[in-house]
């Protein structure tokens, strides 16, 4: 069953066609990978969907059986769509531990105005979803840095948060903006393998947009190929890899065969 | 952290510091609050302060010396306020000297009322000042409730009653063109020939100039700040209205600005006020010079004798009150003693009498208010006096 | 250092006790003040205190919307202005002798009323926010609250130049709010309330939500959190401080208003106090609040002579110290107050390490 529908995309900013027509399917408990060499609109696709960007006419995004085509960020969110973004954006100055907090934040059971007339209410309330907050940094491995400021992590360690911050929201679908970008290859493996059982112990569906093909050729099951934003190609990791016009997308006409089984491989 | 604790003793300290500063116990002492923000707000404190030196290097008042401490209160109501409570409540004053501005004298009247404290007032023309009920408080300008009349007086009387109104915006404007209008109706029962209201900061007035032109009126009444009544009274003259239509300027006419932009086009308009520095009397030549020499001030305004009358008035009242020591008992007796100055002939335009009454009656104490018009414009503007105009008691009064 | 942790620690261990237990006790401490300071120093000090209490009104106020929730704005001075007014134009009599606008509400009605239409111009002042950001929305707010000043310095009903005067203090029966003392205890309780309610909405998914925003508004956004609802309320809620605030001052003795109380020079003295104190801090705001004020107050009588001619040099000296201040204490007040809060936490640890290893051999 498909978890998200996505029919005739498109968005363009003045003149440029940054998504040109794209209709996508991902199903319920799958990893879905989305790749295109760099300007081909993986960002923004994710925009679109989570609601940063608002789609053109005739665009159509249904998510859980929703309509999300036109809803704000906030109301995409509250419906189980969470993601992470490319540069991160994690709340610096507040604290590892008030990062995940608000990610929770669509769980939230007391009222916006519950502050200033229940107190002891919202206490309790907040000493639950700590504890459950806490469990989360325990799991992802970032238990004992609960207090310091975000901004004070490691590259690694804020990499982890901005995930640890899309799951605490209990999404159903996840959205990875290249998870991996900056990390050795060691790191790229351990994460990969952290998301794994993230996905297994949440119950959860994941797009991947990544730049390093290995990591989604050997995750995901299915790949969509983003070019101009258009998509060129759809199938699994060996369809994909063999597709002429994948390999001119990447790399131009020229190279060898094999020169590109290399490429896609390394 | 250790700068942290240094910084709470210190904090400490300081408040053991300021509230040591009271009682010298053989001294006279008087709080000022004034604005002291523009130029000649600067010169109207140091006046003062400069007096009262001089009245200790004298002798002081039978033996004892003045001690005068100066605040500025921007013309801001709350810093007024706070200036106030602080020369009260911790300076422990014998009297009180504010404000410059009416809507910082107005909300003192009430703190110096409670507390008991005699307040003199130096600038403030609002009428409602002394109409609060205060025993305490004696105003040494003209009332704003005379002004009005004597500036509709002598209109009514002298030029006409067919007057055209160019109204700005800005609170004192509206208040000098509603007086005015108020008055002419009392007093001969007609309304305005024409009433245009402009922009605080209006640059054309064309349009105005031309109907007015055409309506073969006795005089205009410019209200406006200084350099908005300076284009108007230019424009009037481009306009062709001639020089035996009669400009009246509104209170900030005295302003040197007016002559100094409006040049040749301020010959001619006239205005009322509590000094013309044009006053022929050796007193007032006297101290023409005097405010020259050591402020370097030409032609000084109204708010420079009703500074030094206030200091004049004050010192002949400390010289009669029985001082004991006693600071609730000397407050009355000064208070008492300034109750009883009669007929003071001053700088200002009229004598200066006070009574013992919490009336406005009792507490208004100059009623004579002089008209001025300037001969000359320009740099080296002159003025001459054109009338003296003095009202009855309860003029003005609802 | 000691002292300031004893002191630190007793309070925590009262918030172990009760969470509303280190609030009571510094309600108690605070009630004698205005007898000790009586006592040792003057009356004037109380008048002093009561104005400070406002401004920490006013500063904690301003710092949920710029604090927390980072969004810029100069337009608070306007909402002070409309709790003032509004409560003193409903508390006055019809016709009373300053000529204004009078309803003759009694005050205890009229003070929540003007808080509540406060709050709704608070909602009106923040509608910019929806769309700008930085500079922009500064100089939107600007201009809504410099607009709601010149709109009462034009309106005769609403005091114009003259200004609102007379307006009645604060009573209860036939005892009546009008001596320094008695309103210590009215601003005071206003202040350490509106401290308290400051911390719980600072600690709570609002706090965090609006703290979210300051921080990232597009990851805000997609963690769920309503941008334009939570800037919006944190707009009310400090229109709320700051309606209050007013209202409090309107009705102080001598009971006087004036326009003049309401320019840009008083909103930036606002954004000093809550940018000296560290901007998010709410002990910063006040404790920037108290010192911008005491510090006002003390240079106000500096007097110097210069050639025998006494200039008013408090401008210089006030203008200049801040200046030094901000440029060596970028993070205000508030930064001291964190790293001596975080030393703390990190000793703790340590130590808990150090005993719990102890017990392991």
């Amino acid at each position: 069953m498909a978890l998200l529908e996505i029919l005739n995309l498109s968005k363009s900013f003045g003149g440029l066609q940054a998504i040109n027509n794209v209709s996508l399917s991902v199903k319920e408990n799958t990893v879905h990978g989305l790749i295109g060499p760099n300007g081909s609109g993986k960002s923004t696709f994710f925009n679109l969907i989570t609601g940063v960007y608002q789609p053109d006419k005739g665009s159509l995004i249904e998510f859980n059986k929703v309509d999300i085509t036109d809803k704000p960020a906030h109301f995409i969110a509250a419906q189980g769509l969470a993601r992470t973004f490319q540069l991160l954006r994690l709340y610096g100055e507040l604290s590892v531990l008030e990062n995940v907090m608000v990610g929770y934040h669509p769980h939230t059971k007391y009222g916006l105005l519950a502050p200033l007339f229940m107190g002891s209410e919202v206490r309790r309330q907040d000493k639950l979803v700590k504890a459950e907050m806490i469990e989360l940094l325990e799991f992802i491995g970032l238990a004992e840095h609960a207090e310091i400021p975000a901004a004070e992590l490691s590259g690694g360690q804020r990499r982890l948060l901005a995930l640890g911050r899309a799951i605490a929201m209990r999404p159903k679908m996840l959205l990875l903006d290249e998870p991996g970008a900056g990390l050795s290859p060691v790191n790229v493996d351990n994460l990969m393998a952290t998301i794994m059982t993230l996905k297994e112990r949440y119950n959860l569906t994941i797009i991947v947009v990544e730049h390093i093909l290995k990591v989604v050729m050997s995750t995901c099951e299915t790949i969509s190929v983003l070019d101009h934003g258009q998509k060129i190609s759809e199938g699994n990791p060996d369809f994909v890899k063999n597709d002429p016009a994948v390999i001119e997308a990447y790399l131009g006409k020229e190279m060898a065969d094999d020169d590109i089984r290399l490429a896609m491989n390394s | 952290m250790r700068l942290l604790n240094k910084t709470l003793v210190g904090a400490f300290t300081a408040c053991v510091g300021f509230g040591a500063a009271a009682a010298y116990a053989d001294d006279i002492r008087v709080g000022i609050t004034m604005r002291m923000v523009s130029e000649n707000g600067q010169a109207y404190g140091q006046m003062m302060m400069d007096e009262i030196k001089g009245i200790n290097e004298a002798g002081g008042i039978n033996g004892m010396m003045i001690k005068a401490t100066l605040m500025n209160d921007e013309c801001k109501s709350d810093k007024g306020v706070a200036n106030a409570n602080k020369l009260v409540f911790q300076e422990k004053v014998h009297l009180l000297i504010g404000s410059s501005c009416s809507s910082v004298t107005l909300p003192i009247v009430d703190v110096t009322a409670k507390a008991g404290v005699p307040q003199l007032v130096p600038h403030s023309t609002n009428s409602k000042i002394t109409q609060k009920g205060s025993e305490w408080i004696f105003r040494i300008p003209v009332s704003g409730r005379y002004y009005g009349g004597v500036n509709a007086k002598y209109v009514g009387e002298n030029i006409g009653t067919k007057i055209a109104y160019i109204c700005a915006a800005d609170a004192a404007s509206v208040g000098d063109c509603a007086n005015l209008e108020k008055q002419m109706k009392a007093r001969f029962g007609v309304e305005p020939a024409y009433r245009a209201d402009v922009q605080e900061k209006e640059v054309d007035f064309r349009a105005h100039m031309q109907k007015i032109k055409s309506m073969n009126v006795d005089g205009i009444l410019v209200a406006a700040l200084a350099e908005t009544m300076a284009r108007a009274l230019v424009q009037s003259y481009e306009a062709g209205i001639g020089a035996d239509v009669r400009r009246i300027g509104s209170s900030s006419a005295s302003n040197a600005p007016v002559p100094k932009i409006a040049g040749d086009a301020a010959k001619g308009v006239f205005f009322a006020a509590a000094y013309a520095a044009a006053d022929q009397r050796p007193i007032a030549k006297l101290f023409n010079e005097m405010v020259k020499s050591r402020y370097g001030i030409h032609a000084p305004d109204h708010d420079f004798s009703q500074a030094y009358d206030l200091v004049r008035i004050m010192e002949i009242a400390l010289k009669n009150a029985n001082l004991t020591g006693s600071l609730a008992d000397d407050r009355t007796a000064i208070r008492d003693a300034i109750a009883n100055v009669k007929g003071y002939q001053g700088l200002a335009s009229g004598p200066i009498s006070f009574c013992a009454d919490a009336t406005p009656q009792c507490r208004d104490g100059n009623r004579t208010a002089v008209l001025i018009g300037y001969t000359k414009g320009g740099e080296d503007f002159e003025t001459e006096v054109i009338a003296r105009v003095t009202m009855e008691e309860d003029f003005g009064l609802e | 250092m000691s002292f300031l942790s004893k002191i630190t620690d007793f309070f925590e261990y009262l918030a172990k006790r009760h969470r509303l237990l280190p609030w009571v006790f510094a309600y108690v401490a605070l009630i004698p003040l205005p007898f000790i300071l009586s006592a040792l120093f003057n009356e004037y000090l109380i008048d002093l205190v009561n104005r400070i209490c406002l401004f920490i009104l006013l500063a904690v106020g301003l710092n949920i919307v710029k604090g927390f929730c980072g969004q810029v704005t100069v337009g608070h001075i306007g909402l002070y202005a409309i709790g003032a007014v509004t409560s003193a134009v409903l508390s006055l009599e019809p016709g009373g002798f300053g000529g204004a606008l009078g309803f003759g509400w009694p005050i205890w009605l009229s003070i929540p009323s003007a808080v509540l239409v406060t709050a709704c111009a608070g909602l009106i002042i923040g509608l910019p926010s929806v769309r700008l950001e930085g500079a922009y929305l500064a100089l939107a707010t600007l201009g809504l609250g410099e607009s709601v000043r010149i709109f009462i310095a034009v309106t005769p009903a609403l005091g114009s130049s003259t200004g609102l005067m007379m307006i009645p203090a604060p009573s209860i029966g036939s005892y009546t709010f009008d001596s320094f003392t008695s309103y210590y205890y009215l601003v005071m309780t206003a202040a350490l309330v509106g401290i308290y309610f400051s911390f719980s909405i600072l600690q709570s998914a609002t706090g965090r939500a609006f703290q979210a925003i300051r921080e990232d508004t597009i990851a805000a956004s997609v963690n769920g959190i309503n941008i334009i609802k939570y800037k919006l309320l944190a707009f009310v809620l400090s229109a709320i401080y700051a309606g209050l605030a007013g209202a409090l001052f309107a009705h102080m003795p001598p009971g006087y208003l004036h326009h003049n109380n309401f320019t840009v020079i008083e909103m930036v003295t606002l954004l000093l106090m809550v940018v000296l104190g560290g901007i998010g801090n709410v002990w910063g705001g006040v404790i920037g609040a108290i010192v911008v004020a005491i510090a006002y107050d003390q240079t106000k009588d500096l007097v110097f002579y210069f050639m025998d001619r006494p200039i008013v040099i408090q401008p210089l000296v006030f203008g200049l110290s801040m200046v030094l201040l901000v440029m060596y204490m970028p993070r205000g007040i508030g930064g001291w107050i964190e790293d001596f809060q975080r030393n703390r936490r990190f000793i703790r640890k340590s130590e808990e390490r150090a005993s719990g290893s102890t017990r392991n051999t």
